[in-house]
C-alpha cells in the first residue's frame, strides 16, 4: 500500500524519495536499508511512526523493521547530533591513544558516548575499526574520515561544525 | 617489483574516467566481451586468483559452481566493500584511487557469469568513497561501458558481520545480517534466492589485469605452489594495508610468496628503532606472529605452519611495549560487539571471554582463567554458525600460545590467598551491567 | 492426505543401524529410533535454524562437527551423538546458555520443566567458572493478557519469534538488538493478545515466557497429568489437563490448574487456542453437586427417590398430555456415551418430537483459519451421528418460547444448557407454564435456580467417553478428576431414568 496514512512523518518530497527506494533494486525490499538511512538523516533516529510507516511501505511487518532499526549502530533510537563524531577504537589506533580522544570528546563536547549535546548540535561515539589505520587515532565525522584525531583537531571541528 | 593494482597510484587523477582510459582502461572489458563467458572464466582459474577479502578461495572455482544461465537465468554480482577487518584499509584506498579498475573488474565478472545486475555494497563508514564510487559509476554509464548491466550501490550501517557473504545477503535483502548456514552456497542460491557472485574489491580489481595479460601470467607472479609440501598456489600480488608502529603507515603490493619481513621493512620498519614483539599478519582475526616468525612467506599457504592464516592482508606491528592480553582484550571486545548474537556459544562466549580479559586487566585474575579461557576457546571454536564465531575462540589462544608471559605475569602467584570470587573491580561491579536501556 | 512414502535409507547411529525416510532431519531419525539429542531451537512446526548449537553431532567424514536439526539423513551416513567429544560439545554449549542466565529457580514457574535444568541434570553437573557479574535485561513484564516476559531468562532461540511470523503472522515479537545485548521484546505499539499466545509458553524452553495466570500459583511437580479433549469447540483440540488435588491450600483450592496442548497430526497439530487453554476456571466454579428439588418444596434428594419422582411426573404427562407436550433441551456438550442414552431415552423410548439442540445463538463464536471452530461444544457430531441435526430436527428458542406460551408444553427436561440464561427476563414466565422444569448438568447457572429438579452431571474432566470433532473423527476422554458431591455422568441419568420408565406400570419406584 503505498499511499501515505494521514499521519505520515515525512515531508512529501522525503515520502517520494522513500517511495523511490522501493524501485532502485531489482526487488523492492532491497531498499528498506536505504530508506532507513534516509530517515536517520532526516530525524536523527528512528522513531516508532517511522518504523510503521516503512513497514507499510516496504510491505513488511513491524517487527521485522524495527529488529533491523536495532541491529545496526548508525541507527538510533533516540536523536543523534546533527553532527556525530566517531573515534575508532581499532587495535591500531588503541595503541595510538584513542583513549585519550575520547576523554577528549566527552570533555570538548561535554556529553557521554551516544548522549546528544543539548542543542542536538553534537553526538560521539567509540567505532569499531573503520578502515583508517593508516592515521591513527582515527577520527570520523559524519561518516566522512576526518584523519588523525588530536585535542587541537577535535577541538576546531566542535567549533567549526556548531 | 610488479605492481599491478597500484601501477598508476602517483597518477593524481587515475581516479577520473579519462585517465583511466588513456593508462588502458575498459580495454580488457572490451576484450572480455569478446570472449565467450566461459573462455574468460577459464582464465581467471588459470591465474590461480583467490579471494582476497580473507578466505582466500579459488576465484574460478567459485565462479565454476553458478548454474548454467538456461536453468537459473536471473543471477548477480556482489562486491564486498565492506572493508571492516581490523588493521585492513586497502580496499579504502583501491576505491579512493582507482575506482574505474573494480568497476570494469565488477563488469567483466557479471559478464563471466551472465549477470545484468552488478552491485557494490560498501560499509556505511566510507561516504568519502561512496561519493567516489558514485561519481565514477556515472562517468562510466555515460561513457556506454555499462553494456546490459546495472550497477548500483548500497550503504551499509555499521557491521563487521556484513563483511561475510551470506550476512551481506541478508543485509541486501533489507535483512538484519544474520549468516545463513550453507547449503546451499550463495553461487547457488544467493541474493533472493538467485546465484550470486560475491567478490572482493581487491579480487575484482584484479580482473582487468588477467583479462588483458592472460591467466598464466596472473599465476607466473605469485607463488606457484609446492605440491610435495600440500601447498596450493596462490596467484598474482596482493595489496597489503601495514599499520601499528611502523614508521610509514599505508598500502604496499606484493607478489604473493613474499616474506613477511619485506613488507615490514617497505614501511620502514618499527618505529623509532624499537623492538619487534608481535605482527598480526592479516587483519585482528589471524593469530599472531612473534618476531622470529617474520620470514613467513605471505600466500594463502605457507602460514599454516606458523598458526595462522593471510586474511586480508592487513598487517599490523606491535613493538616491545605492547601488552599482549591488552591487545588479546582490544580484539575480543572488538568481536563481542560485532557478534551478531544468532548464535548462542558466540554470542555468550565473546562477551564473556572479554570480561574474563577485562578483570585479569585490573588485577582481579585468578589462576583458573588462563585455563579457562583456553577451554572457552576450544569450546567455542568450530561449534558456531560462522567465522566469526570460531575467531573468538582462535584469538585468544593464539595470544596465549605465543606470548603467554604477557598472561601469566598478569595472575597472582599461586600461593597468594586465591579468592575465586575476588572482591576486585571487575568481578562485582558496582554499576549494573544493564543489557538494554531501561525504560 | 497423507504424503508420498518416502525412500528408506540405512544408516548409523552411534554404531546402531538405523533405518529412516530420506531426506528426514538426523534429530527426528535419532528421535524414532530412541535416541534423544538435545535442543531448544529446533521445533518441527517452527523451523530449524540452528542457532543453539546443543545437537551437535559428530559425522563421519566431515570436518567439523554438525548440528544435527540442520542435518538430512543420507544413505551410508555414520553418526555419532554419544561420544566424548559430543559430550564435551553438548555440555560447552549449555555452559555459554548458563554464563547470563540469572539464577532464577526459586522464583521461576519453570522449574521442574525447564530445558536449562533437565539438561544440567542429563550431562551438565559441572562447576560453574563464572566470576563476574552477570548481564541485567527487563524482567517480569506483561506483554499481554496471559503471558509475562523475563528477558533475563532468555536464552534467544527464537521460537517465540518464529510462533508469531510462522503460526499467527501477527509478528508481535522479535528479536532486538545485536550480539549479547539482544532481547527479546514486543515490536513497538503491540502487545501479544494474538488468539494463540499461550502457546508461545509452551514453546519456550525456559521461564523467560510464563503463564500469566500460573504465576506462583503451585510448582509444577505436584500435579497430575490426564489426557483428555477439550470442550470448548467442535475442534476438539488434545489436551493434557493438569489437576491439583492434594495441596488444596495451593491456588484457591482449584483442582484443574492449566491446560496443555498435546500433539496431534490431524487434529490440532501441536497447539490449542487461547480461550480453550484458559477455560479451565469453569470447572472448579458454580457446580452443582447435590441433588436438589426445589419446586413444589426445596429438599435434598438422594439418586433413587430423585429418579423415581422425574419417572413419575415424565410417564404421568406423557400418559395423560402426549409425548408432543415433552420439550426436551440438548446440546453438542455431550459425549457419544450421553447421546447414545439420551436417544434411547427421549426418542426411542418417550418419543419425545419437541428437541432443541442446535448451537444458535448461544453457543456459536468465533471461527478462525487455525483451530477455533464457530460451534462452542465439542460433540455435535456425536449427535449427528444418531441423527440429530440430520433426521431429527431442532427448534428455535423463539419457536419453543412461542409452543410454551401457547400451552403447548408440559414439561421441560433442559441437560447441559442455560436455558433460562438464553430466553432472559421472560424465562422464569416460560418455566412457570410448564408443569416440571427438570434441569440437569455440571453448572447451576440461571436455570439452575429456576428449575424444579436438579440434577447434577459431571462434567468431562470427571468422566470417561468420547467427544466426535467437526472432522469425523473420535477422540477419547480420561478421567481426570473425582465428581462432585453425588454427581454422575449424563448418561447415567438417562439409563437411570429409561430402566425405571421400562418397569412394568406401577411399580416405577418406591418414593
Amino acid at each position: 500500500m503505498s499511499q501515505a496514512t494521514t499521519a505520515a512523518p515525512f515531508t512529501p518530497e522525503q515520502q517520494k524519495e522513500l517511495q523511490g527506494w522501493t524501485t532502485y533494486y531489482p526487488y523492492p525490499i532491497m531498499g528498506l536499508l536505504e530508506a532507513m538511512r534516509s530517515v536517520q538523516t532526516w530525524h536523527r533516529c528512528i522513531k516508532p511512526e517511522d518504523v510503521v510507516y516503512l513497514a507499510e511501505l516496504f510491505k513488511t511487518s513491524v517487527s521485522h523493521v524495527h529488529q533491523v532499526a536495532t541491529f545496526f549502530p548508525m541507527f538510533t533510537q533516540r536523536p543523534a547530533g546533527k553532527h556525530r563524531f566517531g573515534i575508532c577504537h581499532g587495535l591500531s589506533c588503541a595503541i595510538a591513544g584513542s583513549n585519550k580522544i575520547s576523554k577528549c570528546l566527552e570533555k570538548t563536547l561535554g556529553v557521554r558516548e551516544h548522549e546528544t549535546t543539548a542543542d542536538g548540535a553534537f553526538s560521539w561515539e567509540e567505532m569499531e575499526c573503520i578502515g583508517a589505520c593508516d592515521f591513527a587515532p582515527a577520527l570520523l565525522v559524519d561518516e566522512h574520515l576526518k584523519g588523525k584525531a588530536t585535542e587541537e583537531a577535535v577541538a576546531k571541528l566542535a567549533k567549526e561544525l556548531k | 617489483m610488479t605492481k599491478i593494482l597500484t601501477q598508476h597510484f602517483d597518477n593524481p587523477k587515475y581516479h577520473e574516467l579519462e585517465t583511466y582510459r588513456s593508462l588502458g582502461g575498459y580495454e580488457a572489458l572490451a576484450k572480455a566481451r569478446n570472449m565467450t563467458p566461459q573462455a574468460v572464466a577459464d582464465e581467471v582459474k588459470k591465474s590461480n586468483l583467490r579471494g582476497l577479502g580473507g578466505a582466500g578461495f579459488p576465484t574460478g572455482m567459485k565462479w565454476g559452481t553458478v548454474p548454467p544461465v538456461e536453468k537459473a537465468p536471473e543471477r548477480f554480482v556482489v562486491t564486498n566493500a565492506d572493508e571492516s577487518e581490523p588493521g585492513c584499509f586497502k580496499d579504502r584506498v583501491l576505491m579512493t584511487l582507482a575506482p574505474h579498475q573494480m568497476i570494469e573488474g565488477l563488469l567483466i565478472a557479471c559478464h563471466a557469469i551472465q549477470a545484468k545486475w552488478g552491485f557494490i555494497f560498501i560499509r556505511g563508514e566510507y561516504a568519502d568513497q561512496y561519493d567516489v564510487l558514485k561519481k565514477a559509476i556515472a562517468e562510466m554509464e555515460a561513457a556506454g561501458l555499462s553494456g546490459d548491466v546495472k550497477v548500483r550501490l548500497m550503504r551499509g550501517a555499521g557491521a563487521y558481520i556484513c563483511g561475510l557473504d551470506t550476512a551481506l545477503l541478508e543485509t541486501m535483502e533489507g535483512k538484519k545480517a544474520w549468516p545463513r548456514q550453507p547449503p546451499p552456497f550463495p553461487t547457488v542460491a544467493g541474493l533472493m534466492a538467485k546465484p550470486t557472485v560475491v567478490n572482493n574489491v581487491e579480487t575484482l580489481s584484479m580482473l582487468p589485469h588477467i583479462v588483458a595479460n592472460g591467466g598464466q601470467w596472473f599465476a607466473d607472479i605469485g607463488f606457484k605452489g609446492d605440491p610435495e609440501k600440500k601447498l596450493n598456489p596462490s596467484g598474482g600480488t596482493a595489496v597489503f594495508s601495514i599499520s601499528g608502529d611502523v614508521e610509514k603507515p599505508g598500502v604496499y603490493e606484493f607478489p604473493m610468496g613474499t616474506p613477511l619481513k619485506t613488507a615490514i621493512e617497505a614501511a620502514g620498519g618499527v618505529k623509532g628503532g624499537r623492538k619487534l614483539k608481535c605482527v598480526i599478519p592479516g587483519g585482528t582475526s589471524t593469530p599472531p606472529l612473534t618476531a622470529e616468525e617474520v620470514g613467513m612467506s605471505m600466500d594463502f599457504d605457507h602460514p599454516r605452519a606458523f598458526g595462522t592464516f593471510l586474511g586480508a592482508g592487513g598487517i599490523v606491528v606491535l613493538d616491545e611495549t605492547r601488552d599482549m592480553v591488552e591487545v588479546a582484550h582490544n580484539i575480543e571486545r572488538f568481536l563481542a560487539h560485532e557478534s551478531c548474537g544468532q548464535c548462542t556459544p558466540c554470542r555468550e562466549g565473546s562477551e564473556w571471554t572479554t570480561r574474563i580479559l577485562e578483570r585479569i586487566m585490573e588485577g582481579g585474575g585468578v589462576e583458573a582463567d588462563l585455563p579457562n579461557l583456553q577451554r572457552v576457546g576450544e569450546n567455542i571454536t568450530g561449534k558456531v554458525i560462522c567465522a566469526l564465531g570460531d575467531t573468538v575462540g582462535v584469538v585468544v589462544r593464539g595470544y596465549m600460545k605465543k606470548f603467554p608471559d604477557d598472561f601469566k605475569k598478569r595472575i597472582p602467584t599461586p600461593t597468594a590467598p586465591a579468592n575465586p570470587l575476588p572482591a576486585a573491580a571487575g568481578a562485582q561491579s558496582a554499576e549494573r551491567r544493564d543489557a538494554i536501556p531501561q525504560k | 492426505m497423507s504424503p508420498e512414502p518416502k525412500k528408506l535409507v540405512k544408516f548409523k547411529l552411534n554404531g546402531q543401524d538405523v533405518e529412516a525416510p530420506e531426506g528426514q532431519l538426523v534429530i527426528d531419525a535419532a528421535k524414532g529410533a530412541g535416541v534423544e539429542i538435545p535442543h531448544y531451537c529446533y521445533h518441527p512446526a517452527l523451523g530449524n535454524p540452528g542457532n543453539c548449537r546443543l545437537c551437535i553431532v559428530e559425522v563421519k567424514g566431515a570436518p567439523k562437527p554438525m548440528v544435527s536439526c540442520r542435518l538430512p539423513v543420507k544413505e551410508g551416513m555414520e553418526v555419532t551423538s554419544d561420544s566424548e567429544a559430543v559430550k564435551r560439545a553438548q555440555a560447552s554449549s549449555l555452559e555459554l546458555h548458563l554464563v547470563n542466565h540469572p539464577l532464577d529457580c526459586p522464583v521461576c514457574d519453570q522449574a521442574g520443566e525447564c530445558g536449562l535444568q533437565d539438561y544440567y541434570m542429563k550431562f551438565g553437573k559441572y562447576e560453574s567458572q563464572v566470576r563476574e557479574d552477570k548481564l541485567h535485561k527487563r524482567k517480569r513484564t506483561e506483554i499481554g493478557p496471559h503471558v509475562m516476559l523475563d528477558q533475563e531468562r532468555c536464552v534467544l532461540c527464537t521460537r517465540c519469534t518464529r510462533f508469531t511470523e510462522k503460526i499467527t503472522k501477527t509478528h508481535e515479537l522479535g528479536i532486538f538488538g545485536r550480539g549479547h545485548k539482544e532481547y527479546i521484546d514486543l515490536a513497538p505499539g503491540k502487545r501479544l493478545d494474538n488468539a494463540y499466545s499461550g502457546n508461545t509458553i509452551d514453546v519456550c524452553p525456559v521461564g523467560a515466557l510464563t503463564d500469566k495466570d500460573f504465576r506462583f500459583k503451585v510448582r509444577v511437580w505436584y500435579l497430575d497429568k490426564t489426557a483428555s479433549i477439550c470442550g470448548d469447540c467442535a475442534r476438539g483440540c488434545n489436551i493434557n489437563v493438569h489437576t491439583n488435588t492434594k495441596r488444596p491450600w495451593h491456588y484457591e483450592g482449584r483442582r484443574v490448574v492449566r491446560y496443555k496442548p498435546r500433539y496431534n497430526e490431524a487434529v490440532n497439530g501441536h497447539w490449542i487456542c487461547d480461550d480453550g487453554r484458559f477455560g479451565f476456571k469453569k470447572y472448579d466454579e458454580d457446580r452443582l453437586g447435590r441433588l436438589m428439588q426445589l419446586q413444589p418444596m426445596r429438599r435434598e434428594l438422594a439418586w433413587d427417590p430423585a429418579l423415581a419422582e422425574v419417572a413419575t411426573a415424565l410417564r404421568e404427562g406423557v400418559d395423560t398430555k402426549g409425548a408432543d407436550g415433552l420439550a426436551v433441551i440438548a446440546s453438542g456438550a455431550l459425549s457419544n456415551e450421553d447421546w447414545a442414552a439420551f436417544h434411547k431415552l427421549f426418542v426411542e423410548q418417550l418419543k419425545v418430537t419437541r428437541l432443541l439442540f442446535a448451537p444458535e445463538p448461544d453457543q456459536l463464536g468465533v471461527e478462525d483459519e487455525l483451530l477455533r471452530r464457530k460451534e462452542k461444544v465439542p460433540n455435535l457430531m456425536g449427535g449427528q451421528a444418531l441423527g440429530f441435526g440430520k433426521t431429527i430436527a431442532s427448534l428455535s428458542w423463539d419457536q419453543l418460547a412461542a409452543d410454551i406460551e401457547a400451552g403447548k408444553v408440559w414439561g421441560l427436561y433442559i441437560v447441559e444448557r442455560d436455558a433460562a440464561k438464553v430466553w432472559g427476563a421472560r424465562a422464569k414466565a416460560l418455566f412457570e407454564k410448564c408443569g416440571v422444569v427438570v434441569f440437569q448438568g455440571p453448572w447451576k447457572g440461571t436455570t439452575g435456580d429456576l428449575a424444579h429438579f436438579r440434577l447434577p452431571a459431571t462434567c468431562h474432566l470427571e468422566e470417561e467417553g468420547h467427544f466426535t470433532n467437526f472432522q469425523g473423527v473420535v477422540q477419547p476422554y480420561y478421567k481426570a478428576l473425582e465428581p462432585l458431591g453425588v454427581a454422575r455422568p449424563d448418561w447415567q441419568i438417562f439409563d437411570g431414568l429409561r430402566a425405571r420408565l421400562s418397569a412394568p406400570r406401577g411399580k416405577v419406584g418406591a418414593r
